[in-house]
């Protein structure tokens, strides 16, 4: 620890913790584990759960900016935080009290945590699910195949959604336990390092009180909740990567000369350089106004979870295309930010509701509120 | 409109939920229709529910009160509230 301030202030701390590494991990493809537990030992990586658990304690919309901050560091590291925020946040929703108060502190002081949705089978439409949890006297007996479970590489838990008698569960899975294996996914196109990996279920055998509440009900009552933190999250996560977009291009571009003029006095450049601004401003506040419904608990803030993320990943995904077009052979090697972007920013078109799966939710909502 | 659970009976309670519906369905149904079968409940308005419940009346729906069968009707859900100290019965 070099810098002072990082012991008390979550984003100096990541910025410490990241620093000019991200880059690195991206080219390696894993992030290094000291780092990692750095991350979860304080707190970040869940920054919500309550200061009486033991955690930051933070409102959505200061979770958010944290996000974001992270997020321009480096997306796998981001990404770590949405897997375990949407974990801490299922036991928070789904949790008894005592699954709270023995969840929570260990979330928000050191344990890693990831969380299982999708299968060969499932992915968009979760009531595919074919992974069961079954009663077994005083025991649960978890059977599964799930994949592409983020952060799962450095996971001390994964929480696990299954079929549950006629509705769905959620379990929490210690990666220890016997029957648990953990593959890495070898080379994902974004978000290399944040441990992507496929996790099979044998048989595993656990106390039933690793089943949390809500046990019984519907795929999409007890999934929802949990993919609502996650959007949001990867929402912010998406204004991170425009903000690293824009210092990198505003420097590159204000900097290198072409035809005797900075790259910025060239007006196709300014284009690039005027919608990057315009996609970060406007994602900044779709977020800020899904959090804030977050902070005040109105019902809003499902569907405006929803809006900022498609928004977020499309803009994303558009402006760090524009990032690279500016950056050019400056920026067009695997490890530097726009390359990063570029590839990070084309997976979160894909994850917690694909951009299809979004535009349908948002197209339920523009009938409910205008037809 | 009573606004404290001191104050607030089954009936604001009932009353509510109706106009909730109303504005963010468009339903106009009976306390006791059930909604998973009128196909009213999309999966984001089924969380929709459950923050304006809580929001609403002051309460925590979480772990165990986490059922369908509180959600069924306009009636359950006034119901739950009330269990869960919302309102008076």
């Amino acid at each position: 620890m070099t810098d002072p301030a990082a012991m008390t202030d979550p984003a100096a701390l990541a910025a410490d913790l990241v620093g000019d590494r991200a880059g690195g991990w991206d080219l390696a493809g894993r992030l290094p584990d000291d780092v990692v537990r750095a991350f979860a030992a304080a707190g970040v990586l869940c920054p919500q759960v309550p200061a009486r658990f033991g955690g930051l304690g933070l409102s959505s919309v200061d979770t958010g900016e944290l996000t974001a901050h992270v997020g321009a560091l480096c997306s796998s590291t981001r990404s770590l935080m949405t897997s375990q925020g949407m974990v801490a946040w299922a036991v928070s929703r789904l949790g008894s009290p005592e699954q709270h108060a023995e969840h929570l502190p260990r979330l928000a002081g050191g344990t890693t945590a990831a969380v299982a949705f999708s299968e060969a089978g499932a992915g968009s439409d979760l009531s595919g699910m074919a992974a069961r949890i079954e009663v077994d006297g005083d025991k649960v007996v978890v059977s599964g195949a799930k994949v592409w479970v983020t952060g799962a590489a450095y996971a001390d838990v994964v929480l696990v959604f299954g079929r549950y008698g006629d509705g769905a569960a959620a379990v929490l899975v210690p990666t220890s336990a016997a029957g648990v294996t953990v593959t890495r996914v070898p080379d994902p196109l974004g978000c290399r390092a944040a441990g992507h990996a496929d996790v099979l279920l044998d048989e595993v055998r656990l106390p039933a009180d690793h089943v949390l509440g809500g046990a019984g009900l519907p795929v999409e009552w007890l999934v929802t909740p949990v993919l609502t933190y996650g959007r949001l999250s990867v929402a912010w996560g998406c204004v991170g990567i425009l903000r690293a977009c824009l210092a990198a291009t505003a420097t590159h571009s204000r900097t290198r000369r072409q035809g005797g003029r900075p790259l910025a006095e060239h007006q196709l450049v300014a284009e690039h350089l005027a919608e990057l601004h315009v996609a970060e401003q406007a994602a900044t506040r779709l977020c800020e106004h899904a959090s804030r419904c977050w902070d005040e608990s109105t019902p809003e803030l499902v569907s405006a979870a929803v809006l900022a993320k498609h928004h977020g990943a499309v803009a994303a995904a558009r402006g760090a295309s524009r990032a690279v077009q500016v950056m050019a052979s400056a920026g067009a090697r695997d490890g530097h930010p726009v390359a990063r972007a570029h590839r990070d920013a084309k997976l979160m078109e894909l994850i917690e509701g694909s951009n299809e799966i979004s535009t349908l939710l948002l197209a339920e909502r523009a009938l409910a509120v205008w037809a | 409109m009573t606004t404290t659970a001191e104050t607030r009976d089954a009936d604001d309670v009932r009353r509510n939920l109706l106009e909730f519906l109303k504005q963010r369905a468009k339903a106009e149904v009976e306390p006791d229709f059930d909604l998973f079968a009128g196909g009213l409940v999309s999966s984001l308005f089924a969380l929709e529910l459950v923050v304006h419940l809580e929001n609403a009346f002051g309460v925590t729906v979480g772990g165990e009160d986490l059922k369908i069968d509180n959600f069924r009707t306009v009636d359950a859900m006034t119901a739950l509230v009330v269990r869960s100290g919302g309102a008076r019965g």
